[in-house]
């Protein structure tokens, strides 16, 4: 169903991918070619994870728990399987106890909306994530404002994990405790939570106790809601698992006693199990209550053994050795803890499911260890009482700049309606007071937008500050060092693996940081296709580091290294890596590449090279803020930054070196603890007070020598590079100028020949019409021929039948002549007749007297008809001969000729008659 | 995007840098030049760019995280082809840390700010002097009042930003992304202040 209205979805809006945001209008094309394929994966995936997940509850928990998760998980896979993220977001999440962001988050109802945004995972997860919380720093504690002193004894203790490996042979006396650190140092550093305690110094039953403990812990967190209690401590406590905190500090309190009495390996470990879940965040959140901090009751520990000073002194000397992730790194494969490790990893490079993806990622940031109970709320109270008190809410310049960005921050994406950019507003107004050493920072919106999208609000923060808090430490902070340490780094691995190209981009002008800065500081975010991304992130929230940041940005140039170094010009290069990258849609092809490709950039890796550039950045960081005088606060953060990284250890010392009482400074002594603990020697080294820094110092001017010099030896160096740059430049274009003039040539003769071919193309044309034009006139001239043809013959026949009217004519005419002769005869006759009558008369004179008078009256009576006769007939004959052409009329003529010469032949006759 | 890139070889044999690093080139007809865009956060570097490139205007664009390039050529009037390469750097104050690998060695910087926001103008100020110190000594440099069409809400007057730009030797200029006014006329103007490779 819903399947159905996320296809109309993208019916209607065919320029945004199947995660509702925006495909660029070139990519709409790959995009749809790709949509099937994502679809497959997407089904093949789901059906893995969902095995997975199964066997994993029926294995994790034999007995009647593992058949409800189950159940659990079958509710939550049909209801979520046909959810699509837009919809999650607009109309919530019904699974469990989930409430969307935009459920009820009316500005008027601050208190229940934070409640109801935080939501646990389904169960099924509950194994991952306690494996991943493991790894979740104690930084929590810091959160609170007031801190118990003997929290932060504890805390180095937790917290300082990389040291351990070092000083464990300073400490023999302290198996358990080291175990307990290389524990939690493994887990952080190279995410392999849960694999054990690796290192050889450790005793084995430790290690075993441990990883007992720790599986057990699973079943006791998934029964009771994420409390890890140790069964190898106190079987009692494990059954009991009442509430959160209460059994903690039964447990607690069990492990300080013994531990007072004598130190037992299986207690320690307990210890380790405690301080590992999640539930010291909600201990300590609880300082005011009457329970006591677990974190406390580590300290007694720590203290029961004496030597909890020189420990976590220890501890802060020897932070971020770098030998100490190798060896913790080479334990780390050989004794997974969690069986399915592998397996998980396996299922989380070939991606996770849409529906998983918010839960897995909140497992994987550790976001139920991490949480404070009402943290989140009371950050949100506090953001909305200071609106314009610069001083203790959120400066105003973060929140104008958040202000700015939330409106582009996925302009236009379904789900970022007026509720989304609420919550958005939210999380990011109370990550800056949270964290004000980073406040706000560009990227960060993006970051906070799609876990928004996939999960509820408060959970959202917690995943942010795991993201930026942990993962990425110091990249967004105001001078974002490791983010500029991180690109001198890649560029090392780049001229590692890739020397070729790199040479190529030497020789075109362009910097590898120019291209990789970008993905860095983005997560890749914008970068890469949605599916790639978020694939991307699959893998980096899993490991918790930024190791996958490097692998993925290596693939790339592993992917696209060909092609760019076939470009001739800086910009071309650039262009064409971006728009490549932009279409890497073949997400699979790109996570395997990254990961199976580049094994060998491990994290330890890393913070070697990281160790080594830092110092060249710092310097540089440096001269910056000395000679940035001129901008108004930028000295100021500088030196704070520098002074909260010099002394770490104490606060009254902190207070002091602050001279600017700026809102940052503030923010940072109550906060300098999280960070400072992070942050390896060589700062201490390399840092200046800025207490003498304000002083005419020789000191000073040492550094600044020495800024000066480096600066000045990398001109050199630069200028050197930029010469023979321009020499190997000149060179090829002289080389390529003829070239080039060729080429241009025989485009413009390509050009003519084309431009000649089209006139060809349209004589031939006008050639074929010619001839149809002519066929076409032959063919006319042949009809008009036999016109004319069929006109001659009628025309002989014309002639024929003219002969024939002349010869009937001529038969006339002699007939008319014989005719006339009669006539004549007739009238001789006539006239002889008349002698003889005359003569008769002559001879009977006077008897016939008065007879003879009536003859004579008839006699001029007859000469005037014959005489008439005559005439006529004459008359006839002269007009019949002028008009000879007329046959027909002549033929009428003679016809009538004929008749009147009958006629008078008649009258003749009748005459004769009469006489 | 990739409108260039599909051609690669057109370019070929053209210089290497911007010419105003090389100096003395032979090509003259076709000038390639770094230029980076500089300023506060939203006074809408994109969107120049954006609309110079593609001829767009999108009121709801992303925020830049990094930097990010694009390169258009434009003809001048001489017959002279000027390829633009053009770094859009990010806005936030913090990211100025990792300005300077993009101004290096930049030919053109061209510094924005917003007319409707005086503080945009005082960080405008604040990247001219960044400029002068650590930009290449002969960089050319372009102050822009971006956001024009929003007269009625200026806060930042024209002479203000005359001013400003004839103290620090710079070329300025008014434009509009939104209504595409001065867009062209602002590169158009750079590419004529351009040291040509044959008279150096």
């Amino acid at each position: 169903m819903a399947d159905k209205a996320f296809h109309l979805l993208q019916a209607l809006e065919p320029r945004r991918d199947a995660y509702g945001f925006a495909l660029r209008p070139q990519h709409i094309q790959t995009y749809r070619q790709y949509a099937d394929i994502f679809k497959e994966e997407e089904e093949e995936r789901s059906d893995r994870w969902k095995n997975f997940l199964e066997q994993l509850s029926t294995s994790a928990r034999p007995c009647s728990p593992g058949e409800e998760d189950k159940e659990v998980l079958h509710a939550d896979a049909t209801q979520e399987g046909v959810e699509t993220i837009p919809e999650r977001l607009g109309e919530g999440n019904d699974s469990s106890d989930k409430q969307s962001i935009s459920d009820g988050s009316s500005a008027s109802d601050h208190k229940r909306e934070v409640q109801q945004t935080w939501a646990h995972i389904r169960l099924s997860l509950g194994a991952i994530e306690d494996m991943m919380s493991s790894r979740v720093k104690k930084k929590t504690q810091n959160m609170e404002h007031e801190q118990i002193p003997m929290g932060e004894v504890h805390l180095p203790s937790i917290e300082e994990e990389g040291s351990s490996n070092a000083s464990e042979k300073d400490f023999e006396v302290e198996v358990c405790l080291n175990a307990l650190n290389d524990r939690v140092n493994e887990d952080t550093v190279e995410n392999a939570v849960g694999d054990g305690v690796s290192n050889s110094v450790n005793v084995a039953v430790v290690e075993e106790t441990v990883c007992d403990g720790f599986s057990d812990s699973v079943d006791a967190k998934e029964n009771s809601m994420g409390d890890s209690v140790s069964d190898s401590v106190d079987a009692a406590v494990v059954e009991k698992t009442v509430g959160g905190s209460a059994s903690d500090i039964v447990d607690a309190d069990v492990v300080g006693k013994t531990l007072g009495d004598g130190v037992s390996n299986s207690v320690d470990t307990a210890v380790v199990e405690k301080t590992m879940g999640g539930n010291v965040s909600d201990s300590v959140d609880a300082t005011s209550r009457p329970e006591q901090a677990v974190g406390d009751m580590v300290a007694d520990c720590v203290n029961a053994k004496g030597e909890e000073k020189a420990v976590a002194d220890r501890f802060n000397d020897t932070v971020n050795v770098a030998g100490a992730e190798k060896a913790v790194d080479d334990g780390f494969t050989s004794k997974p803890c969690f069986p399915w490790r592998e397996e998980l990893e396996c299922l989380v490079r070939g991606g996770v499911p849409k529906d998983l993806r918010g839960e897995v990622w909140q497992a994987f940031v550790g976001v139920k260890a991490r949480r404070v109970e009402r943290y989140y709320h009371d950050l949100l109270a506090h953001t909305g009482e200071s609106k314009d008190d610069d001083s203790s809410g959120v400066p105003r310049k973060w929140k104008r700049q958040i202000e700015k960005d939330i409106p582009r921050t996925f302009p236009g994406h379904p789900a970022l309606d007026e509720n989304g950019r609420n919550s958005l507003r939210r999380l990011l107004l109370a990550y800056a007071r949270h964290n004000p050493s980073v406040g706000y920072c560009q990227a960060m919106n993006f970051f906070a937008g799609i876990l928004l999208l996939l999960m509820p609000e408060e959970n959202a923060f917690w995943a942010l500050v795991g993201l930026i808090d942990d993962y990425f430490d110091g990249y967004y902070t105001e001078e974002m060092i490791e983010s500029q340490v991180d690109q001198l780094v890649f560029e090392e691995l780049m001229r590692e693996r890739f020397p070729k190209l790199v040479n190529h981009l030497d020789y075109l002008g362009v910097q590898v940081a120019w291209l990789s800065g970008p993905w860095f500081l983005s997560i890749f975010v914008n970068m890469l296709p949605w599916e790639s991304v978020l694939r991307v992130w699959d893998v980096l929230l899993y490991e918790g580091n930024r190791v996958m940041l490097f692998r993925t940005a290596l693939a790339l140039m592993e992917l696209y290294g060909p092609v760019l170094v076939t470009t001739k010009d800086a910009g071309d290069a650039i262009t064409l890596l971006q728009s490549l990258a932009g279409s890497t849609f073949d997400s699979s092809q790109l996570v395997l590449t990254a990961c199976m490709g580049f094994i060998g950039v491990t994290e330890a890796r890393l913070q070697e090279l990281r160790d080594k550039h830092r110092s060249a950045i710092l310097m540089v960081v440096e001269e910056r803020s000395k000679r940035g005088r001129v901008w108004k606060d930028s000295k100021g953060l500088a030196s704070k930054l520098y002074s909260f990284k010099h002394d770490r250890g104490s606060l009254a010392e902190e207070k002091k070196t602050t001279e600017g009482s700026d809102v940052l400074a503030k923010g940072d002594e109550s906060h300098s603890e999280p960070h400072s603990s992070n942050l390896d020697d060589l700062l201490d080294s390399l840092t200046i007070d800025p207490e003498v820094d304000s002083l005419p110092d020789l000191q000073e001017q040492v550094v600044w020598m020495k800024v000066e010099l480096c600066r000045l030896l990398e001109e050199k160096r630069s200028a050197v590079m930029r010469a023979e740059e321009l020499e190997t430049a000149l060179m090829e274009m002289v080389k390529e100028d003829n070239r080039r003039e060729l080429s241009a040539r025989i485009e413009q003769l390509e050009l003519e020949v084309s431009e000649l071919q089209q006139t060809l193309a349209d004589k031939k044309e006008q050639e074929a019409a010619m001839l149809k034009v002519l066929m076409r006139v032959e063919h006319e001239q042949k009809v008009t021929e036999d016109a004319r043809i069929s006109a001659e013959q009628i025309a002989a026949a014309q002639k024929y039948e003219v002969h024939v009217l002349q010869e009937k004519y001529e038969k006339a005419m002699a007939s008319v002549a014989e005719m006339e002769k009669r006539v004549v005869m007739a009238e001789s006759m006539l006239e002889a007749t008349l002698q003889y009558q005359s003569g008769q008369v002559k001879a009977q004179s006077s008897p016939r007297g008065t007879r003879n008078q009536g003859p004579t009256n008839e006699n001029p009576k007859r000469t005037g008809l014959l005489s008439f006769g005559l005439g006529w007939r004459d008359r006839n004959k002269g007009e019949s001969k002028s008009t000879n052409g007329h046959d027909e009329s002549k033929s009428t003529n003679e016809s009538g000729e004929s008749k009147s010469t009958s006629d008078s032949g008649k009258t003749k006759q009748t005459s004769e008659g009469n006489q | 995007m990739g409108c260039s890139s599909s051609l690669p070889d057109r370019s070929s044999g053209r210089l290497v840098g911007t010419n105003s690093e090389n100096g003395g080139a032979p090509d003259a007809k076709n000038i390639r030049v770094k230029l980076v865009l500089l300023g506060d956060s939203g006074v809408g570097k994109s969107c120049i760019v954006l609309r110079f490139v593609r001829g767009q205007f999108d009121p709801t664009s992303k925020v830049t995280v990094g930097a990010s390039f694009l390169s258009q050529t434009i003809a001048l009037q001489d017959s002279t082809t000027v390829k633009f390469e053009i770094w859009d750097t990010a806005g936030q104050e913090r990211y100025a840390a990792l300005a300077p690998l993009y101004y290096r060695g930049a030919a053109v910087a061209v510094v924005v700010y917003d007319i409707t926001s005086p503080d945009s103008f005082a960080k405008a100020q604040y990247w001219v002097k960044e400029l002068q110190k650590h930009g290449s000594p002969d960089i050319i440099m372009a102050l822009v009042g971006n956001k024009a069409d929003l007269h009625e809400k200026r806060e930042v007057s024209v002479q203000d930003g005359i001013e400003c730009a004839e103290k620090n030797g710079m070329f300025f200029i008014e434009t509009s992304a939104k209504t595409a006014d001065n867009i062209n006329q602002l590169f158009e103007e750079i590419a004529k202040r351009l040291p040509r490779p044959t008279t150096s």
